[in-house]
Parts: structure tokens; sequence; C-alpha cells
């Protein structure tokens, strides 16, 4: 079973606060799910490597229409000013 | 005469044409419904005020001379996809108040062609479930019994159907979140070749999975809106062109049927139907032969690694800052814990969990890497597959929908999908139809059959389809 640790490490990892007793249902979940998605080790991973079927989709660069009118956009900020979004500083001074 | 919304699209289509009925009039009908039966079913999270006025526009237009079989049809639309001007929150409290700015590409079709638009369906939170009881404002229930559920993701939109309050309705497709609850409910559902149609405008889940399609009262009807919402589109470089792929055409209709994959977890019941459905399907003349596909062992596995993986990521973009539900905290990583922490549901906190695991230096080779590989090799076998049988057919579900709150173990959820996650996987087409009803406490219960075709061959689905319902 994952540990206490390797699940808050997961959550910082991942930017979530977890509730307090959801680290331990998730110590469970997380390893009994695990558990059974392992079963994916026994594909031969050698043998499939040659053929992808992705290809890349290409354009030509030029401009097109944008979605979202700029105003639309501007009204979902959590705090706008003067048409700005307002983020927290993110630089701070060496202590 | 039957009610105006208990029309199929393709009825109200004809009476709207000849003018025997208006789309005001069938608007009205359906508004009715919504009235009587939404509260207890909790189908729409939103029913859109202008909904007769766009009637209203849809009758001038007719008036006008135009005509197009969705014209004036009214449809409900899955909180996943965007409406500008319209809230879209993927049933999550993270959008809660998240007006969409711009129209999904099949929304922009959908209104060219001059569809009424009821309002937005309930689902489970950014289409992660397979119930609708992950939704944050509440379990959707099933038509046929209120006690359970309509099944997921693209719950609402099923029961919505099903239940008369909309002639039909989109949801989307990552694991079987349109043919689930199709079977669920008694509806069909359509699960598109992945790039036939658009994925601009839809809230992503699985990106290299999802997919829109119909959910209908009938095939004929999933057909109508399949054609209306298709087709390539600069803002999806994964959408494909279908008369790029080449069909191979046969006239024996050749029915593949995985029997390894059907002896575990298959209530007997539903697998009585199964079989009575291919018996149907051989007096039409089909032939009915078992096939072997040995990857399909690792298809849950690998789906779910590479849904956590990929959901992990889409929803990293959901932080607070630009967008949705902002929370503040003593620190800017604190802003972002707290926001993710209260707006996302305990699923997907779960499965961005499991994806930040998967993915994590030291493991992503023995799972990404693993289920990456597990996709290919089924893929390669079910092309294989394709070139001796014409469809792939199993039951869409292992059994009737279950009662709310039932399923409490997600891992238990998750081992129901075993059959619909393959068509995902493989990007194949895949249609589930009504096969038939099984009791359960004195209710009928629909269950639904599969079938899957090759690439593209969206066709030989309505064309099998049809046979049978």
């Amino acid at each position: 079973m994952l540990s206490r640790e390797e699940i808050l490490n997961l959550a910082a990892l991942a930017r979530l606060k977890l509730g307090g007793a959801e680290v331990e249902s998730l110590q469970k979940d997380i390893s009994n799910i695990l558990e059974y998605v392992g079963q994916v080790s026994q594909v031969d991973v050698e043998k499939e490597k040659a053929t992808p079927f992705n290809y890349n989709v290409m354009r030509e660069d030029v401009p097109a229409p944008t979605l979202g009118k700029r105003e639309e956009l501007i009204k979902a900020f959590p705090k706008e000013e003067n048409g700005y979004n307002v983020v927290r500083k993110i630089i701070q001074k060496d202590e | 005469m039957s009610s105006l919304n208990e029309l199929s699209i393709t009825e109200a289509s004809k009476k709207l044409a000849t003018g025997e009925i208006t789309s005001v009039q069938l608007v009205e009908a359906c508004l009715a419904e919504i009235e009587k039966r939404n509260s207890s079913l909790n189908a729409f999270l939103e029913v859109f005020s202008d909904a007769k006025e766009q009637a209203q526009k849809a009758d001038e237009r007719r008036a006008a001379g135009e005509s197009h079989p969705l014209l004036g049809i009214p449809l409900a639309i899955k909180d996943n996809i965007l409406i500008e001007g319209r809230k879209a929150s993927a049933a999550s409290k993270m959008l809660q108040n998240y007006i969409a700015t711009y129209d999904a590409t099949v929304i922009k079709k959908l209104k060219e062609a001059g569809a009424v638009f009821l309002g937005r369906t309930n689902m489970d939170e950014f289409a992660l479930g397979g119930s609708t009881e992950n939704s944050a404002y509440g379990v959707t229930k099933n038509p046929h019994d209120e006690k359970r559920v309509a099944g997921g993701t693209s719950g609402g939109s099923a029961a919505a159907v099903a239940s008369g309050m909309a002639l039909g309705a989109l949801g989307s497709d990552t694991g079987g979140s349109v043919r689930n609850p199709a079977s669920f409910c008694g509806v069909v559902g359509l699960k598109p070749t992945y790039g036939a149609v658009s994925r601009s405008g839809l809230i992503a889940a699985v990106s290299s999975f999802d997919q829109i399609g119909p959910i209908t009262k009938t095939v004929e009807d999933a057909e109508l809106i399949f054609n209306t919402i298709r087709g390539q589109d600069p803002l999806d470089s994964t959408s494909i062109g279908m008369e790029n792929i080449k069909l191979q055409i046969s006239n024996n209709k050749n029915i593949g049927v995985p029997r390894k994959l059907l002896g575990k977890g298959v209530e007997p019941e539903v697998l009585a139907q199964f079989e009575h459905s291919l018996e149907k399907l051989k007096a039409q003349g089909c032939e009915v032969v078992d096939i072997a596909l040995p990857a399909l062992d690792y298809a849950l596995s690998a789906y779910y690694i590479i849904n956590f993986a990929e959901v992990s990521t889409n929803l990293s973009r959901f932080d607070g800052v630009r967008y949705g539900l902002s929370l503040k905290g003593e620190s800017l990583f604190d802003d972002y814990a707290t926001t993710r922490g209260e707006g996302f549901g305990a699923e997907a906190r779960r499965r961005i969990m499991l994806g930040t695991y998967v993915l994590s230096a030291g493991y992503y080779d023995a799972y990404y890497g693993k289920a990456t590989a597990a996709r290919v090799q089924l893929r390669k076998e079910f092309e294989d597959a394709f070139k001796s049988v014409d469809f792939i057919a199993t039951p869409t579900m292992p059994y009737p929908a279950w009662k709310v709150g039932e399923k409490s173990d997600p891992l238990a959820a998750y081992l129901a999908d075993i059959f619909t996650v393959t068509a995902n996987l493989t990007g194949n087409p895949a249609i589930s139809i009504p096969m038939g009803t099984v009791e359960r406490e004195g209710k009928q219960l629909p269950v639904g059959l599969q079938l899957t075709a090759a690439h593209g061959d969206e066709a030989a689905l309505f064309a099998a389809g049809k046979l049978l319902y």
C-alpha cells in the first residue's frame, strides 16, 4: 500500500489540498487501482515500438480569427484591473 | 396522436416540413415534460429561458424557405459542450459560473441547421465516471426506475431523451460515456470514429479518446445528427475528412463475437438478450463467428492508465488564475492547492493523483509506456479482425443500471466499462442499440447491444442498427 508520505507527495506535485480522512482512503483506493492496472506490465513493449499510428498535422502559419472576444475573456478573470488579469506577485525578495 | 415530445426527430421533422406542427409547439411539449419530470430526474442542470424564442426563429426560417431535417428540433446539450454566452460547467464546482466565449464546432453546425437548444444536461464531473453520480449537482435518475442511475457520463442527455424531455441530445464519449447511459436508459448512442467529429469547444477529459456523439430514440435520428455535426475542422487538428478513409465494403454481414470476453462478469439475463439479438441478425442473413482478440485482456488497464494520465494533464489548466473558481491561500502554491482541492470533486481528485503517479519519473515506463504499447497492439488486432468481419458485437454493459450508491468502490465502477473502452482505445466507431429489457425488482430495465465497425464505417453501424431497432 502507498504510504501517507507518498500520497502527500503526489498531492503536492498535483497542487491538490486533500481533506484529512481523504489521505487514508486514497492510500487504499490508489493502491487497489494501481494493482489492477498493473496487469499491463505483461505487455511486450519491444514488439510494438516500431509501429506508431500517430502522425503530425501541420498547417500554414497564417493569421486567422481567434475564438472568443477580448471583452468576454476578460470577464472570466477572477480579478480584473483596467483590462488586465491581476495575479499574485511571484518573485519575492531574498530574506 | 402521441404527445409531440414523444416523437422521434425523423417523425417530427416530417411534420414540421408539411406544416402540420411548428417548432414552438414541439418546444412547448418538451418544456411541459421537463416541468413534470426534471425535478425528480435531475437530467437538466439548466433549461434555457429563450428556448421558445429559438423555436420562433426556427419557424421564421422555415417560413422564409429554409429546410433542414434539424430545423426547429429541440435538443439537449451535455454541460461540457460550449455554447457562446451560456454557462458550461462540466458539472463541476470549478466552472460553476463559467460562461462560454465561443461556440463549439458542433454547436455552430447545429445552429446553422436550425436546431433549438433546450438546456444543458447533467454529467459526471469533467466526464469522469460512468453513472452521473460524480456530478457536483446531484445524481441523474434513471427514467425507468428512479432508484437507479441513468448511467454516464452523459447521463443527463440519455435520461432527457428517454423520458421525452428532448427529441435528441449530444453527449461525449471518452470510454463509453454516450453508449453506457444509452444502454441504461433504453436509447440509441453513437461514439463516432475518432476524428470524425470536431472536439473544438468540448471541455477535454481525455483528448486521445474523447468524441462527441448523438443520443437519440432511433438509429435514423442518430445518423441524422451525426451527418450534421461531422467533418474536418481546422480548429481540431485530430479531426479527419472521412472521405480519406478507404472502406472495403462487404456484402456479407459477418459479425465477430469475442466469446472469451463474455465469459466473465456478464449477467445471465443480459447474455440471453444478447444471444437473442444475434439470432435476429442471423435471421436477417448475417453470419456470426467467434473471434479472438488477445489484447482485450489488457484493454481496461491500458484504458485507465491513459485516462488518468491525460486527465491529470488536462485538468492542470484549472488553477484559479485565468477563469473558474479562484480561492486565495497563504502563498501562490496554496492558491493553486486550495482552489483545486475545493473545486474538484472526489473522483476528479483521485484521477489527478493516479495520473500524477503513472506519469512520474520511475513509473512512466511501467504504466504509461506499457499502456501505450497495449493500445497499439489492440488497434492492430482490431484492424486484422475487420479484414474478416464487418462488426464486432458485445453487450454494451455487463448489467442493467445499478442502484444509486451501489458501486461506491471506484475500481468496481471502472470494471463496468469492460466492453465500451476498446472503441476509444482503437478509435473505431461503436453504437449502442436497445436490445430488450431485464426485470429487476418488478421494473423492466433496458439493456443495449454494442456494435463496433471499421474506422470511418458509421454507415455500416446505421445499416445494421436499422435491422434491429
